[in-house]
Protein backbone atom coordinates (compact mmCIF):
# COMPACT_ATOMS: atom_id res chain seq x y z
CA UNK A 1 0.00 0.00 0.00
CA UNK A 2 1.87 2.84 -1.09
CA UNK A 3 -1.34 5.51 -0.51
CA UNK A 4 -1.08 7.77 2.70
CA UNK A 5 -4.59 8.82 2.73
CA UNK A 6 -7.65 7.99 0.45
CA UNK A 7 -10.84 9.58 -0.10
CA UNK A 8 -13.87 7.32 -1.66
CA UNK A 9 -16.92 9.50 -2.92
CA UNK A 10 -16.74 11.75 0.37
CA UNK A 11 -19.87 13.87 0.49
CA UNK A 12 -20.82 16.44 3.08
CA UNK A 13 -24.11 17.78 3.55
CA UNK A 14 -25.25 20.79 6.01
CA UNK A 15 -28.51 20.54 5.85
CA UNK A 16 -29.51 20.74 2.14
CA UNK A 17 -26.02 22.52 1.18
CA UNK A 18 -23.42 20.11 -0.21
CA UNK A 19 -20.13 21.67 0.98
CA UNK A 20 -17.93 18.41 -0.92
CA UNK A 21 -19.72 16.41 -2.93
CA UNK A 22 -18.66 13.00 -4.07
CA UNK A 23 -14.93 13.93 -3.85
CA UNK A 24 -12.44 11.31 -4.14
CA UNK A 25 -8.42 11.04 -3.86
CA UNK A 26 -5.51 9.48 -3.18
CA UNK A 27 -2.11 11.01 -2.10
CA UNK A 28 1.11 9.16 -2.40
CA UNK A 29 2.95 8.34 0.64
CA UNK A 30 5.78 10.66 1.46
CA UNK A 31 4.70 13.67 -0.97
CA UNK A 32 3.28 16.78 0.11
CA UNK A 33 -0.43 17.52 -1.16
CA UNK A 34 -1.49 21.19 -1.64
CA UNK A 35 -5.27 21.29 -1.97
CA UNK A 36 -6.44 25.33 -3.18
CA UNK A 37 -9.62 26.34 -3.83
CA UNK A 38 -11.42 29.74 -3.12
CA UNK A 39 -13.27 30.62 0.28
CA UNK A 40 -16.06 28.30 0.92
CA UNK A 41 -14.44 25.50 -1.29
CA UNK A 42 -14.80 22.76 0.98
CA UNK A 43 -11.13 22.45 1.95
CA UNK A 44 -11.66 22.83 6.06
CA UNK A 45 -14.69 20.68 5.88
CA UNK A 46 -12.03 17.49 3.93
CA UNK A 47 -9.70 18.32 6.32
CA UNK A 48 -12.43 17.76 9.42
CA UNK A 49 -13.28 14.63 7.38
CA UNK A 50 -9.94 13.26 7.78
CA UNK A 51 -8.83 14.08 11.00
CA UNK A 52 -12.53 12.51 12.44
CA UNK A 53 -13.42 15.72 13.56
CA UNK A 54 -16.22 15.24 11.42
CA UNK A 55 -18.59 12.24 9.94
CA UNK A 56 -19.21 12.55 6.12
CA UNK A 57 -22.93 12.46 5.21
CA UNK A 58 -21.61 9.36 2.46
CA UNK A 59 -18.27 7.75 1.96
CA UNK A 60 -15.37 6.54 3.37
CA UNK A 61 -11.80 7.62 3.69
CA UNK A 62 -8.83 5.91 4.77
CA UNK A 63 -5.38 7.61 6.48
CA UNK A 64 -3.06 5.17 6.62
CA UNK A 65 -5.13 2.48 5.83
CA UNK A 66 -7.70 3.37 8.20
CA UNK A 67 -10.72 4.20 8.23
CA UNK A 68 -12.29 7.47 9.42
CA UNK A 69 -15.54 6.08 9.87
CA UNK A 70 -14.77 2.95 11.94
CA UNK A 71 -11.09 3.26 13.41
CA UNK A 72 -11.52 6.51 14.27
CA UNK A 73 -8.77 6.04 16.85
CA UNK A 74 -6.22 4.33 14.62
CA UNK A 75 -6.12 7.12 12.42
CA UNK A 76 -5.76 10.21 15.27
CA UNK A 77 -2.75 7.83 16.52
CA UNK A 78 -1.78 8.77 12.89
CA UNK A 79 -2.22 12.19 12.62
CA UNK A 80 -0.35 15.69 12.83
CA UNK A 81 -3.20 18.55 13.02
CA UNK A 82 -2.44 22.50 12.20
CA UNK A 83 -6.15 24.00 12.38
CA UNK A 84 -7.20 27.12 10.60
CA UNK A 85 -7.84 29.21 13.45
CA UNK A 86 -5.30 28.48 16.25
CA UNK A 87 -6.54 26.81 19.07
CA UNK A 88 -3.67 27.07 21.91
CA UNK A 89 -4.45 26.45 25.78
CA UNK A 90 -3.77 30.00 27.18
CA UNK A 91 -3.92 28.89 30.46
CA UNK A 92 -0.71 26.18 29.68
CA UNK A 93 3.19 27.86 28.84
CA UNK A 94 4.07 26.86 25.74
CA UNK A 95 5.97 23.73 26.57
CA UNK A 96 3.04 22.78 28.75
CA UNK A 97 1.05 22.68 25.48
CA UNK A 98 3.36 20.76 23.56
CA UNK A 99 3.36 18.31 27.06
CA UNK A 100 -0.39 18.10 27.43
CA UNK A 101 -0.53 16.42 23.66
CA UNK A 102 2.17 14.44 23.93
CA UNK A 103 0.47 12.82 27.16
CA UNK A 104 -3.01 12.71 25.06
CA UNK A 105 -1.01 10.56 22.78
CA UNK A 106 0.11 8.27 25.44
CA UNK A 107 3.98 9.67 25.67
CA UNK A 108 6.00 9.25 28.71
CA UNK A 109 8.03 12.55 29.88
CA UNK A 110 11.16 10.19 29.17
CA UNK A 111 10.37 10.40 25.68
CA UNK A 112 8.81 13.49 25.34
CA UNK A 113 11.08 16.18 26.54
CA UNK A 114 13.33 15.56 24.66
CA UNK A 115 11.25 15.78 21.84
CA UNK A 116 9.66 19.05 22.50
CA UNK A 117 13.33 20.39 23.57
CA UNK A 118 14.34 19.73 19.56
CA UNK A 119 10.98 21.12 18.27
CA UNK A 120 11.28 24.63 20.53
CA UNK A 121 14.78 24.86 19.10
CA UNK A 122 13.64 23.97 15.21
CA UNK A 123 10.34 26.60 15.96
CA UNK A 124 12.98 29.34 17.33
CA UNK A 125 10.44 29.11 20.82
CA UNK A 126 12.54 28.00 23.14
CA UNK A 127 13.55 30.50 25.11
CA UNK A 128 9.90 31.51 25.51
CA UNK A 129 8.91 28.19 26.53
CA UNK A 130 7.74 29.54 29.76
CA UNK A 131 5.64 31.55 28.83
CA UNK A 132 1.98 31.78 27.81
CA UNK A 133 1.11 31.87 24.30
CA UNK A 134 -1.39 34.39 24.79
CA UNK A 135 1.78 37.01 24.97
CA UNK A 136 3.10 35.70 21.93
CA UNK A 137 2.90 37.12 18.53
CA UNK A 138 0.59 35.87 15.37
CA UNK A 139 3.90 34.19 13.75
CA UNK A 140 4.68 32.45 16.97
CA UNK A 141 1.93 30.91 18.01
CA UNK A 142 1.22 29.28 14.50
CA UNK A 143 4.38 27.93 14.87
CA UNK A 144 3.80 26.29 18.21
CA UNK A 145 0.86 25.27 16.91
CA UNK A 146 3.06 23.74 14.06
CA UNK A 147 5.10 22.06 16.89
CA UNK A 148 2.47 21.21 19.10
CA UNK A 149 1.24 18.62 15.91
CA UNK A 150 4.54 17.09 15.47
CA UNK A 151 5.11 15.94 19.00
CA UNK A 152 4.26 12.61 18.45
CA UNK A 153 6.36 12.08 14.97
CA UNK A 154 2.80 11.57 12.69
CA UNK A 155 3.01 10.16 9.79
CA UNK A 156 0.49 11.90 7.71
CA UNK A 157 0.36 15.89 8.62
CA UNK A 158 -2.53 18.23 8.35
CA UNK A 159 -2.08 21.95 7.55
CA UNK A 160 -4.64 24.04 7.22
CA UNK A 161 -3.58 27.27 5.64
CA UNK A 162 -0.55 26.89 7.77
CA UNK A 163 0.89 30.31 6.66
CA UNK A 164 -1.85 32.77 6.56
CA UNK A 165 -1.01 36.29 8.83
CA UNK A 166 2.67 34.95 8.60
CA UNK A 167 5.59 37.43 7.79
CA UNK A 168 7.47 36.69 4.84
CA UNK A 169 10.43 35.70 6.67
CA UNK A 170 8.28 33.13 9.09
CA UNK A 171 6.28 31.97 5.77
CA UNK A 172 9.74 30.89 4.51
CA UNK A 173 10.93 29.72 7.65
CA UNK A 174 7.94 27.22 7.61
CA UNK A 175 8.26 26.44 4.00
CA UNK A 176 11.97 24.80 4.97
CA UNK A 177 10.29 22.87 7.59
CA UNK A 178 7.77 21.43 5.64
CA UNK A 179 10.36 20.94 3.08
CA UNK A 180 12.45 19.17 5.36
CA UNK A 181 9.21 16.78 6.24
CA UNK A 182 9.09 15.17 3.10
CA UNK A 183 9.67 11.91 2.58
CA UNK A 184 9.35 10.97 6.62
CA UNK A 185 5.80 11.87 6.10
CA UNK A 186 2.96 12.70 4.29
CA UNK A 187 1.65 16.36 4.50
CA UNK A 188 -1.76 17.43 3.03
CA UNK A 189 -2.05 21.27 3.07
CA UNK A 190 -4.28 23.89 2.36
CA UNK A 191 -3.84 27.35 1.01
CA UNK A 192 -4.54 30.36 -0.81
CA UNK A 193 -0.77 31.51 -1.87
CA UNK A 194 -0.17 30.19 -4.99
CA UNK A 195 3.57 30.54 -4.74
CA UNK A 196 3.34 28.65 -1.67
CA UNK A 197 1.89 25.54 -3.70
CA UNK A 198 4.38 26.50 -6.34
CA UNK A 199 7.18 25.91 -3.65
CA UNK A 200 6.33 23.43 -1.53
CA UNK A 201 3.97 21.03 -3.19
CA UNK A 202 4.43 18.16 -5.29
CA UNK A 203 1.20 17.73 -6.46
CA UNK A 204 -1.82 20.36 -6.63
CA UNK A 205 -5.75 20.06 -6.62
CA UNK A 206 -7.65 23.25 -7.09
CA UNK A 207 -11.12 22.38 -6.15
CA UNK A 208 -14.47 24.82 -5.87
CA UNK A 209 -18.00 24.15 -4.35
CA UNK A 210 -17.02 21.00 -3.33
CA UNK A 211 -15.73 19.06 -6.53
CA UNK A 212 -12.10 18.78 -8.27
CA UNK A 213 -11.44 21.28 -10.69
CA UNK A 214 -7.98 20.43 -11.91
CA UNK A 215 -4.90 17.79 -10.69
CA UNK A 216 -1.25 17.58 -11.34
CA UNK A 217 2.22 19.07 -10.32
CA UNK A 218 2.34 23.28 -10.51
CA UNK A 219 3.98 22.29 -14.00
CA UNK A 220 1.07 20.41 -15.39
CA UNK A 221 -1.28 22.62 -14.14
CA UNK A 222 0.41 25.47 -16.10
CA UNK A 223 1.31 23.36 -19.03
CA UNK A 224 -2.41 22.16 -18.89
CA UNK A 225 -3.73 26.00 -18.85
CA UNK A 226 -1.09 27.64 -21.43
CA UNK A 227 -3.35 26.52 -23.95
CA UNK A 228 -5.66 28.55 -22.99
CA UNK A 229 -3.00 30.78 -25.24
CA UNK A 230 -2.80 34.44 -23.80
CA UNK A 231 -1.49 36.94 -25.61
CA UNK A 232 -0.50 40.43 -24.07
CA UNK A 233 -0.58 42.98 -27.14
CA UNK A 234 0.22 46.67 -26.71
CA UNK A 235 -1.28 48.86 -29.50
CA UNK A 236 0.36 52.48 -30.53
CA UNK A 237 -2.60 54.01 -31.48
CA UNK A 238 -6.05 53.42 -32.08
CA UNK A 239 -6.89 51.36 -29.15
CA UNK A 240 -10.51 52.07 -28.82
CA UNK A 241 -10.95 50.80 -32.44
CA UNK A 242 -9.25 47.90 -31.76
CA UNK A 243 -11.36 46.92 -28.74
CA UNK A 244 -14.40 47.25 -31.06
CA UNK A 245 -12.66 45.21 -33.40
CA UNK A 246 -10.89 42.39 -31.29
CA UNK A 247 -14.64 41.84 -29.23
CA UNK A 248 -16.47 40.85 -32.39
CA UNK A 249 -13.46 37.84 -33.55
CA UNK A 250 -15.42 34.94 -32.74
CA UNK A 251 -12.06 33.34 -31.87
CA UNK A 252 -11.56 35.75 -28.92
CA UNK A 253 -12.54 34.07 -25.94
CA UNK A 254 -11.81 37.25 -23.75
CA UNK A 255 -10.38 40.42 -23.53
CA UNK A 256 -9.51 42.59 -20.58
CA UNK A 257 -8.07 46.23 -21.75
CA UNK A 258 -5.53 48.05 -19.40
CA UNK A 259 -5.18 51.70 -21.20
CA UNK A 260 -3.37 50.55 -24.62
CA UNK A 261 -2.59 47.37 -23.19
CA UNK A 262 -4.72 43.98 -23.98
CA UNK A 263 -5.15 40.96 -23.20
CA UNK A 264 -6.46 38.50 -25.46
CA UNK A 265 -7.25 35.08 -25.17
CA UNK A 266 -7.61 32.99 -28.12
CA UNK A 267 -10.24 29.78 -29.00
CA UNK A 268 -6.90 27.49 -29.83
CA UNK A 269 -3.42 27.93 -31.02
CA UNK A 270 -4.45 28.37 -34.92
CA UNK A 271 -6.44 31.83 -33.98
CA UNK A 272 -2.77 33.69 -33.74
CA UNK A 273 -3.41 33.85 -37.70
CA UNK A 274 -6.40 35.20 -38.23
CA UNK A 275 -6.25 37.35 -35.47
CA UNK A 276 -3.33 38.83 -36.87
CA UNK A 277 -4.89 39.37 -40.29
CA UNK A 278 -7.32 41.54 -38.18
CA UNK A 279 -4.01 43.77 -36.66
CA UNK A 280 -2.05 46.47 -38.67
CA UNK A 281 1.47 45.50 -38.32
CA UNK A 282 2.35 49.28 -37.67
CA UNK A 283 -0.07 50.13 -34.46
CA UNK A 284 1.23 47.29 -32.39
CA UNK A 285 4.04 48.45 -30.23
CA UNK A 286 4.36 44.46 -28.50
CA UNK A 287 3.00 41.29 -28.85
CA UNK A 288 3.97 38.59 -26.33
CA UNK A 289 2.75 34.99 -25.12
CA UNK A 290 1.52 35.25 -21.59
CA UNK A 291 2.86 32.28 -19.44
CA UNK A 292 0.56 31.02 -17.04
CA UNK A 293 0.99 31.70 -13.06
CA UNK A 294 -0.61 28.95 -10.72
CA UNK A 295 -2.96 32.30 -10.12
CA UNK A 296 -3.85 32.59 -13.81
CA UNK A 297 -4.87 28.94 -13.58
CA UNK A 298 -6.52 29.34 -10.35
CA UNK A 299 -8.76 32.20 -11.72
CA UNK A 300 -9.52 30.72 -14.89
CA UNK A 301 -11.23 27.79 -13.05
CA UNK A 302 -12.91 29.29 -10.25
CA UNK A 303 -13.58 32.95 -11.36
CA UNK A 304 -12.95 36.20 -10.71
CA UNK A 305 -16.09 37.01 -8.21
CA UNK A 306 -15.69 37.19 -4.93
CA UNK A 307 -17.62 34.94 -2.70
CA UNK A 308 -20.04 36.05 -0.42
CA UNK B 1 -8.23 2.86 30.64
CA UNK B 2 -8.86 6.62 30.64
CA UNK B 3 -5.63 7.80 30.74
CA UNK B 4 -6.56 10.90 28.44
CA UNK B 5 -9.65 12.09 30.89
CA UNK B 6 -6.43 11.32 33.51
CA UNK B 7 -4.87 13.70 31.24
CA UNK B 8 -7.20 16.54 30.54
CA UNK B 9 -8.49 16.58 34.83
CA UNK B 10 -4.25 17.23 35.43
CA UNK B 11 -4.51 19.69 32.99
CA UNK B 12 -7.82 21.20 34.86
CA UNK B 13 -6.06 20.78 38.03
CA UNK B 14 -2.23 22.35 37.09
CA UNK B 15 -4.62 25.50 35.94
CA UNK B 16 -6.26 25.77 39.26
CA UNK B 17 -3.77 25.27 41.77
CA UNK B 18 -1.71 28.46 39.70
CA UNK B 19 -5.28 30.54 40.43
CA UNK B 20 -5.81 28.62 43.64
CA UNK B 21 -5.40 32.18 45.89
CA UNK B 22 -8.17 34.10 44.22
CA UNK B 23 -10.63 31.48 43.65
CA UNK B 24 -10.27 30.76 46.96
CA UNK B 25 -11.11 34.31 47.89
CA UNK B 26 -14.10 34.53 45.86
CA UNK B 27 -15.71 31.23 46.17
CA UNK B 28 -15.12 31.64 50.42
CA UNK B 29 -16.65 35.18 50.36
CA UNK B 30 -20.18 34.09 49.82
CA UNK B 31 -20.99 31.93 51.72
CA UNK B 32 -19.29 33.79 54.50
CA UNK B 33 -21.09 36.49 54.37
CA UNK B 34 -24.41 33.96 54.39
CA UNK B 35 -23.31 32.27 56.94
CA UNK B 36 -22.66 35.61 59.00
CA UNK B 37 -25.64 37.76 58.09
CA UNK B 38 -28.17 34.54 58.31
CA UNK B 39 -26.22 33.14 61.14
CA UNK B 40 -25.69 36.16 63.50
CA UNK B 41 -28.14 38.08 61.92
CA UNK B 42 -31.51 36.15 62.48
CA UNK B 43 -29.80 34.20 65.70
CA UNK B 44 -32.17 36.59 68.16
CA UNK B 45 -34.97 36.16 65.83
CA UNK B 46 -34.48 31.86 65.45
CA UNK B 47 -33.11 30.29 68.23
CA UNK B 48 -33.44 26.65 66.78
CA UNK B 49 -34.64 24.54 64.30
CA UNK B 50 -36.10 21.48 65.51
CA UNK B 51 -33.75 21.52 68.48
CA UNK B 52 -30.33 22.38 66.30
CA UNK B 53 -28.93 25.89 66.54
CA UNK B 54 -29.96 28.18 63.96
CA UNK B 55 -26.02 28.45 62.39
CA UNK B 56 -25.74 24.91 62.91
CA UNK B 57 -28.86 24.20 60.71
CA UNK B 58 -27.14 26.26 58.16
CA UNK B 59 -23.53 25.45 58.25
CA UNK B 60 -23.74 22.12 56.47
CA UNK B 61 -25.97 23.60 53.49
CA UNK B 62 -23.70 26.49 52.78
CA UNK B 63 -20.88 23.81 52.54
CA UNK B 64 -22.72 21.98 50.18
CA UNK B 65 -23.87 24.76 48.30
CA UNK B 66 -20.65 25.93 47.65
CA UNK B 67 -19.65 22.60 46.63
CA UNK B 68 -22.38 21.81 44.11
CA UNK B 69 -22.51 25.64 42.70
CA UNK B 70 -18.49 25.55 42.45
CA UNK B 71 -18.94 22.71 40.52
CA UNK B 72 -21.59 23.44 37.61
CA UNK B 73 -19.84 26.75 37.26
CA UNK B 74 -16.75 24.90 36.54
CA UNK B 75 -18.44 22.02 34.28
CA UNK B 76 -20.36 24.74 32.28
CA UNK B 77 -17.93 27.51 31.97
CA UNK B 78 -15.10 25.46 30.96
CA UNK B 79 -16.59 23.07 28.78
CA UNK B 80 -18.10 26.08 26.72
CA UNK B 81 -14.81 28.00 27.19
CA UNK B 82 -13.06 24.70 25.26
CA UNK B 83 -15.46 24.10 22.76
CA UNK B 84 -16.38 27.81 22.03
CA UNK B 85 -13.53 29.70 22.68
CA UNK B 86 -10.20 28.32 22.44
CA UNK B 87 -11.53 25.03 20.67
CA UNK B 88 -8.83 23.49 23.04
CA UNK B 89 -11.85 20.42 22.73
CA UNK B 90 -10.80 19.99 18.98
CA UNK B 91 -7.15 19.70 19.80
CA UNK B 92 -7.89 17.02 22.34
CA UNK B 93 -10.44 15.43 19.57
CA UNK B 94 -7.55 14.78 16.80
CA UNK B 95 -5.27 12.86 19.53
CA UNK B 96 -6.22 9.34 19.86
CA UNK B 97 -8.39 10.04 23.10
CA UNK B 98 -11.87 9.60 22.98
CA UNK B 99 -14.88 11.94 23.47
CA UNK B 100 -16.01 9.89 27.23
CA UNK B 101 -12.12 10.43 27.83
CA UNK B 102 -12.58 14.29 27.34
CA UNK B 103 -15.90 14.04 28.76
CA UNK B 104 -15.23 12.15 32.00
CA UNK B 105 -11.91 14.10 32.57
CA UNK B 106 -14.28 17.46 32.12
CA UNK B 107 -16.91 15.81 34.86
CA UNK B 108 -13.88 15.15 37.55
CA UNK B 109 -12.35 18.44 36.88
CA UNK B 110 -15.96 19.84 38.14
CA UNK B 111 -16.24 17.56 40.63
CA UNK B 112 -12.42 18.06 42.18
CA UNK B 113 -13.37 21.93 42.29
CA UNK B 114 -16.68 21.22 43.63
CA UNK B 115 -14.53 18.71 46.47
CA UNK B 116 -11.66 21.32 46.93
CA UNK B 117 -13.97 24.41 47.20
CA UNK B 118 -16.18 22.71 49.74
CA UNK B 119 -13.63 21.93 51.86
CA UNK B 120 -12.37 24.99 52.58
CA UNK B 121 -15.30 26.12 53.18
CA UNK B 122 -16.21 24.24 55.72
CA UNK B 123 -12.89 24.53 57.43
CA UNK B 124 -12.98 28.06 57.11
CA UNK B 125 -16.44 28.33 58.77
CA UNK B 126 -14.49 25.44 61.27
CA UNK B 127 -11.83 28.12 61.65
CA UNK B 128 -14.56 31.28 62.36
CA UNK B 129 -16.79 30.21 64.24
CA UNK B 130 -18.23 27.99 67.07
CA UNK B 131 -19.85 25.43 64.50
CA UNK B 132 -18.33 22.21 65.43
CA UNK B 133 -18.93 18.56 64.19
CA UNK B 134 -18.84 14.97 65.45
CA UNK B 135 -15.59 13.64 63.11
CA UNK B 136 -17.59 10.38 62.98
CA UNK B 137 -20.30 11.68 60.78
CA UNK B 138 -17.62 13.03 58.11
CA UNK B 139 -17.08 10.48 55.90
CA UNK B 140 -20.91 9.81 55.16
CA UNK B 141 -21.19 14.26 54.88
CA UNK B 142 -18.61 13.79 52.51
CA UNK B 143 -19.94 10.71 50.38
CA UNK B 144 -23.18 13.24 50.33
CA UNK B 145 -20.81 16.40 49.06
CA UNK B 146 -19.19 14.35 46.46
CA UNK B 147 -22.46 12.70 45.07
CA UNK B 148 -23.95 15.78 44.65
CA UNK B 149 -21.13 17.55 43.33
CA UNK B 150 -21.23 14.99 40.20
CA UNK B 151 -24.78 15.35 39.91
CA UNK B 152 -23.32 19.48 39.55
CA UNK B 153 -21.26 18.66 37.37
CA UNK B 154 -23.03 16.21 35.05
CA UNK B 155 -25.41 19.55 34.79
CA UNK B 156 -22.83 22.03 34.25
CA UNK B 157 -21.05 19.42 31.59
CA UNK B 158 -24.38 19.51 29.74
CA UNK B 159 -25.26 22.96 29.64
CA UNK B 160 -21.54 23.45 29.00
CA UNK B 161 -21.81 20.90 25.86
CA UNK B 162 -25.47 21.97 24.58
CA UNK B 163 -25.29 25.44 25.35
CA UNK B 164 -23.42 28.12 22.31
CA UNK B 165 -24.28 31.22 23.91
CA UNK B 166 -22.59 32.18 27.07
CA UNK B 167 -25.58 34.26 28.19
CA UNK B 168 -27.81 31.14 28.28
CA UNK B 169 -25.69 29.23 30.56
CA UNK B 170 -26.19 32.60 32.96
CA UNK B 171 -29.82 32.18 32.71
CA UNK B 172 -29.73 28.34 33.29
CA UNK B 173 -27.81 29.08 36.58
CA UNK B 174 -30.08 32.07 37.97
CA UNK B 175 -33.41 30.46 36.42
CA UNK B 176 -32.83 26.64 37.14
CA UNK B 177 -29.51 26.26 39.59
CA UNK B 178 -30.04 29.07 41.89
CA UNK B 179 -33.87 28.48 42.40
CA UNK B 180 -33.17 24.83 43.30
CA UNK B 181 -30.83 25.41 45.84
CA UNK B 182 -32.73 27.96 47.48
CA UNK B 183 -36.09 25.68 47.79
CA UNK B 184 -34.39 22.89 49.07
CA UNK B 185 -34.26 24.35 52.25
CA UNK B 186 -31.03 25.33 53.15
CA UNK B 187 -32.35 28.30 55.14
CA UNK B 188 -35.18 26.78 56.46
CA UNK B 189 -36.96 23.61 57.66
CA UNK B 190 -38.63 21.41 54.53
CA UNK B 191 -41.94 21.63 57.42
CA UNK B 192 -42.67 25.23 56.81
CA UNK B 193 -43.75 23.96 53.13
CA UNK B 194 -47.55 23.13 52.83
CA UNK B 195 -47.81 19.59 53.30
CA UNK B 196 -49.28 19.83 49.70
CA UNK B 197 -46.21 20.42 47.73
CA UNK B 198 -43.67 19.30 50.61
CA UNK B 199 -43.76 15.52 48.57
CA UNK B 200 -42.63 17.41 45.43
CA UNK B 201 -40.10 19.70 47.42
CA UNK B 202 -38.35 15.91 48.90
CA UNK B 203 -37.95 14.61 45.18
CA UNK B 204 -35.87 17.67 44.01
CA UNK B 205 -32.31 16.26 43.88
CA UNK B 206 -31.15 19.41 45.54
CA UNK B 207 -33.34 18.19 49.09
CA UNK B 208 -31.81 15.24 49.10
CA UNK B 209 -28.20 17.51 48.46
CA UNK B 210 -29.17 19.64 51.50
CA UNK B 211 -31.23 17.38 53.58
CA UNK B 212 -29.14 14.47 52.88
CA UNK B 213 -26.15 16.53 53.70
CA UNK B 214 -27.41 18.17 57.60
CA UNK B 215 -28.61 14.44 58.51
CA UNK B 216 -24.89 13.36 57.60
CA UNK B 217 -23.76 16.01 59.47
CA UNK B 218 -25.54 15.89 62.31
CA UNK B 219 -26.59 12.23 62.86
CA UNK B 220 -23.98 10.75 61.29
CA UNK B 221 -26.72 8.77 58.63
CA UNK B 222 -27.95 9.81 55.30
CA UNK B 223 -32.44 9.11 55.17
CA UNK B 224 -32.06 6.11 52.83
CA UNK B 225 -34.63 7.97 50.52
CA UNK B 226 -32.15 11.06 49.83
CA UNK B 227 -28.90 8.74 49.35
CA UNK B 228 -31.14 6.74 46.66
CA UNK B 229 -31.87 10.20 44.99
CA UNK B 230 -28.67 10.88 45.25
CA UNK B 231 -27.14 8.19 43.71
CA UNK B 232 -30.02 7.89 41.20
CA UNK B 233 -29.03 12.03 40.21
CA UNK B 234 -25.46 11.35 40.20
CA UNK B 235 -25.88 8.38 38.02
CA UNK B 236 -28.53 9.24 35.50
CA UNK B 237 -26.99 12.56 34.89
CA UNK B 238 -23.53 11.52 34.70
CA UNK B 239 -25.15 9.01 31.90
CA UNK B 240 -26.68 11.81 30.14
CA UNK B 241 -23.69 13.99 29.94
CA UNK B 242 -21.82 11.56 28.68
CA UNK B 243 -24.35 10.43 25.60
CA UNK B 244 -25.26 14.85 25.14
CA UNK B 245 -21.51 15.17 24.68
CA UNK B 246 -21.30 12.28 22.28
CA UNK B 247 -24.09 13.55 20.05
CA UNK B 248 -22.65 16.70 20.25
CA UNK B 249 -19.16 15.98 19.16
CA UNK B 250 -20.88 13.63 15.93
CA UNK B 251 -22.51 16.82 14.67
N1 LIG C 1 -20.88 23.90 10.47
C1 LIG C 1 -21.34 24.31 9.28
N2 LIG C 1 -22.66 24.45 9.06
C2 LIG C 1 -23.14 24.84 7.85
N3 LIG C 1 -22.36 25.11 6.79
C3 LIG C 1 -21.04 25.01 6.96
C4 LIG C 1 -20.45 24.59 8.19
N4 LIG C 1 -19.11 24.57 8.03
C5 LIG C 1 -18.87 24.94 6.77
N5 LIG C 1 -20.02 25.20 6.11
C6 LIG C 1 -20.14 25.60 4.70
O1 LIG C 1 -19.46 24.66 3.91
C7 LIG C 1 -18.76 25.29 2.86
C8 LIG C 1 -17.32 24.88 2.87
O2 LIG C 1 -16.69 25.38 4.01
P1 LIG C 1 -15.16 25.17 4.33
O3 LIG C 1 -14.90 25.74 5.69
O4 LIG C 1 -14.83 23.74 4.13
O5 LIG C 1 -14.46 26.05 3.22
P2 LIG C 1 -12.92 26.36 2.99
O6 LIG C 1 -12.58 25.86 1.65
O7 LIG C 1 -12.10 25.86 4.12
O8 LIG C 1 -12.92 27.95 2.99
P3 LIG C 1 -11.81 29.01 3.53
O9 LIG C 1 -10.81 29.14 2.46
O10 LIG C 1 -12.60 30.26 3.70
O11 LIG C 1 -11.27 28.48 4.81
C9 LIG C 1 -18.97 26.78 3.04
O12 LIG C 1 -19.94 27.21 2.12
C10 LIG C 1 -19.48 26.93 4.45
O13 LIG C 1 -20.39 27.99 4.53
MG1 LIG D 1 -10.94 26.68 5.53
Amino acid sequence: MTHAITLHDITKSYDGFTAVDEFSLEVQRGTVFGLLGPNGAGKTTLIKILTTLMRPTLGDAFVEGHSVLTAGKEVRRMIGVVPQENNLDRYLTARENLALHAKLHGMRPAAYNPRIDELLDMTGLAARQYDFPDTFSGGMQRRLVVARALVHEPRVLFLDEPTTGLDPQSRRSLWDHIRGLRRSMTVFLTTHYMDEADALCDRIMIMDHGKTLADGTAGELKDAFSRAHTYQVEFRRDADRYQGVLAGLPFVKGVERDGSLFQITLADEESIKPLMDHLTGPDIRRICLKEPTLEDVFISLTGEKVRE
Amino acid sequence: MFKGAFSIWGRDMLVLRRSIISELVSVIAYPLTLYLAFGFGLKGYITDVNGVPYPLFIAPGLISMTAVNAAFDESSWSMWFHRKVQRTIEEYRVTPVTVYDIVIGKIFSGFSQGAVKGTVVFLVILLLTPFRIEYAHLPMYLLCIALSSMTFSCLGTICGTVIDKPENIGRVQSVVIVPLIFMAGIFFPLSSYPPSILPLIQLLPTTAVFEGARDALLTGAIPSQYLVNLVLSAALCFTIAVYTFNRKMAE
